[in-house]
């Protein structure tokens, strides 16, 4: 199945992705129509040691936001593993349960009507599929098979902190 | 095999549906005193603002449980637990036998003692009848005072304040949410709501609730309301005692059943009865942040719990990775806040890093004990909570980044760079 894998390493912080998600959520469906309505974006890029880092929900399999809310209102899709406050028979009231659960901090507080919590929906009702990864250009976030490449990156990544750690 | 849970909120919902997805045979049931489809306390106060509808408060859809196969005996209290026989006895006289059985019937609210707490136009609020009638009495009620400015007083507060009401709220400590807010977080939660027009008395009990009659009598005047400790007097019509709640375990009274508290559970949620389990706020278990074995009336934990319990249930043997045991997440007026862990620390034991902006209505704490983060207060600014909260529960060496939690621009991606083993822009 496929799924969104970040690379950091090749992230130039140019916040093309923030632009392109608001745009996705706005009404205007364009970038200056999103800064206009005030659409919040729902991948951050975090300055980490001067470096830019991409920052997304990556859709739980078991999700501490799904537990949280009060509502009833986030949940899990068993089919497509996108996990949304958005498009249920519950509603979001903002309460901010999730925001307290999620150990990514992913998901953030909207204070504009209506007033509720905000995190990646998957784009599931773009067309083109998510907006993010689309806009950038650096492939810094790519969709890929996460049997084949999930495996791989832990590999390497523990095989870099094994280098440095001998390094030192 | 039979699965047979007392309880339709968050732990019952939780275990029954995870039952079913492992054990798509077995037969579950049901039961609660209360003659509705799975429904959110926590959404109560919206409901008595007039924000959402009753039909509104469920948390499962419609057909949740004919689509999952769960028999129910809604609208009938469990009044009997026979251990030998196996079976629970409901107020009608039927009896449910099961193989397993899972108690989740959460929390009941504690009265205090008073003069008059049996009068007509005093309410406690837990159930979506106690909050209709609330708002059939606050129809023709023009003061309301509110007993106990904890969450479920302030959150009632500003609930019926909205309806239109006058709202006082009495606390006996010397802030608001005293249990899990320090007087610098109180303080600005207080003046928010303050400033909303809400009056609020602080370092004062109540001597008793004082009907008509008798309030006549007292004062030769025509009125009712409630008698302060120090002997003044507060008019109203309506009043909503919110100073605490309590497990409901009266049901395993004289069963083999260990209570201590709440309803004493291991690592499987099994109780000391085997195949007898125990979820949600009726259940002890063991805080991951104290190491004590505590009460956790927190809506996640009951999930998890009830998922947990389920788990074990349906022969799939899961620990209970415990979440921390108080944590919660408040918005009464403008300012969000979160408190989660030891938030009420001895400066002499804990070390505590702050930072307060009061034209901004900023406030954040982190308790810290031998560079293990301990507890958090965030007022007004609650992003990045979760991952604060995550740093609690896992017990991390937060030294080589402590002072970095406090800025606005901490995210995961501090973690995420390191996990992909860092690298060179």
């Amino acid at each position: 199945m496929k799924r969104l894998v970040i690379y950091p390493e090749r992230c130039n912080g140019c916040l093309t992705c923030t632009l392109a998600c608001s745009a996705a959520h706005s009404l205007a469906k364009d970038i200056l129509g999103a800064m206009l309505e005030k659409v919040p974006s729902r991948i951050k890029i975090v300055p980490v040691e001067g470096t830019p880092v991409p920052v997304k929900c990556g859709h739980c399999e078991e999700p501490a936001c799904v537990d949280a809310c009060m509502a009833g209102a986030m949940q899990r899709d068993p089919v497509t593993g996108i996990v949304t406050n958005e498009g249920n028979e519950q509603r979001c009231v903002g309460c901010w349960m999730c925001i307290m659960a999620c150990p990514y901090g992913v998901i953030s507080p909207n204070y504009k009507e209506p007033k509720m919590a905000v995190k990646c929906d998957g784009c599931r009702s773009r067309q083109e599929g998510p907006a993010c990864v689309e806009a950038c250009h650096n492939r810094a976030l790519l969709l890929e098979e996460i049997e084949e490449i999930g495996f791989s990156r832990q590999v390497n990544a523990g095989k870099r902190n094994k280098e440095k750690a001998q390094a030192v | 095999m039979r699965h047979v849970i007392i309880g339709n909120s968050a732990a019952g919902v939780s275990a029954a549906e995870t039952i079913r997805r492992i054990s798509p045979e077995s037969s579950i049931t049901i039961i609660s005193e209360e003659d509705y489809p799975a429904y959110s306390r926590c959404l109560l106060p919206d409901f008595l603002a007039g924000d959402i509808g009753g039909e509104s408060l469920t948390i499962r859809s419609s057909n949740f449980y004919s689509k999952n196969s769960i028999e129910t005996r809604l609208g009938k209290k469990a009044t009997a637990l026979d251990t030998d026989k196996r079976q629970v006895v409901l107020e009608n006289g039927e009896s449910v036998p099961y193989d397993r059985l899972l108690i989740a019937t959460g929390s009941v609210t504690t009265f205090p003692p008073l003069e008059g707490i049996g009068l007509p136009g005093v309410f406690g609020l837990r159930t979506l009848g106690d909050a209709r009638k609330i708002l059939k009495a606050a129809g023709a009620a023009r003061r309301v005072v509110v007993v106990g400015a904890g969450l479920v007083g302030l959150e009632a507060a500003y609930a019926l304040y909205r309806r239109g009401l006058e709202v006082t709220v009495v606390e006996k400590a010397s802030r608001i949410v005293p249990q899990q807010f320090d007087p610098t977080a109180s303080k600005v939660l207080m003046k928010d709501m303050e400033s909303e027009g809400i009056r609020i008395i602080l370092n004062t009990g109540i001597k008793g609730i004082v009907g008509r009659p008798l309030w006549e009598r007292l004062f030769g005047r025509k009125g009712k309301g409630v008698v302060l400790e120090d002997g003044s007097k507060l008019k109203g019509e309506l009043v909503l005692v919110a100073t605490g709640a309590r497990p409901n375990t009266d049901l395993v009274k004289g069963t083999g059943v260990r209570v201590n508290r709440g309803i004493v559970v291991d690592d499987y949620m099994q109780t000391s009865v085997p195949e007898i389990y125990a979820a949600g706020d009726v259940a002890e278990t063991v805080d991951p942040v104290t190491g004590q074995p505590s009460l956790t009336p927190i809506w996640p934990n009951a999930m998890v719990q009830g998922r947990n319990a389920g788990y074990n249930m349906a022969g799939c043997p899961r620990k209970y990775s415990a979440l921390i045991g108080m944590q919660n997440a408040v918005e009464f007026r403008e300012v969000p806040a979160i408190a989660a862990g030891v938030t009420l620390a001895d400066p002499g034991e804990y070390e505590i890093l702050t930072e307060y902006r009061p034209d901004q209505n900023i406030y954040k704490k982190l308790v810290i004990k031998d560079n293990v983060l301990k507890g958090i207060i965030l007022v007004g600014d609650i992003s990045g909570a979760g991952i604060l909260c995550a740093l609690i529960r896992k017990k991390s060496d937060i030294s080589s980044f402590k002072h970095f939690l406090l800025l606005e621009r901490f995210g995961y991606g501090h973690f995420l760079k390191k996990a992909v083993g860092g690298y060179n822009a």
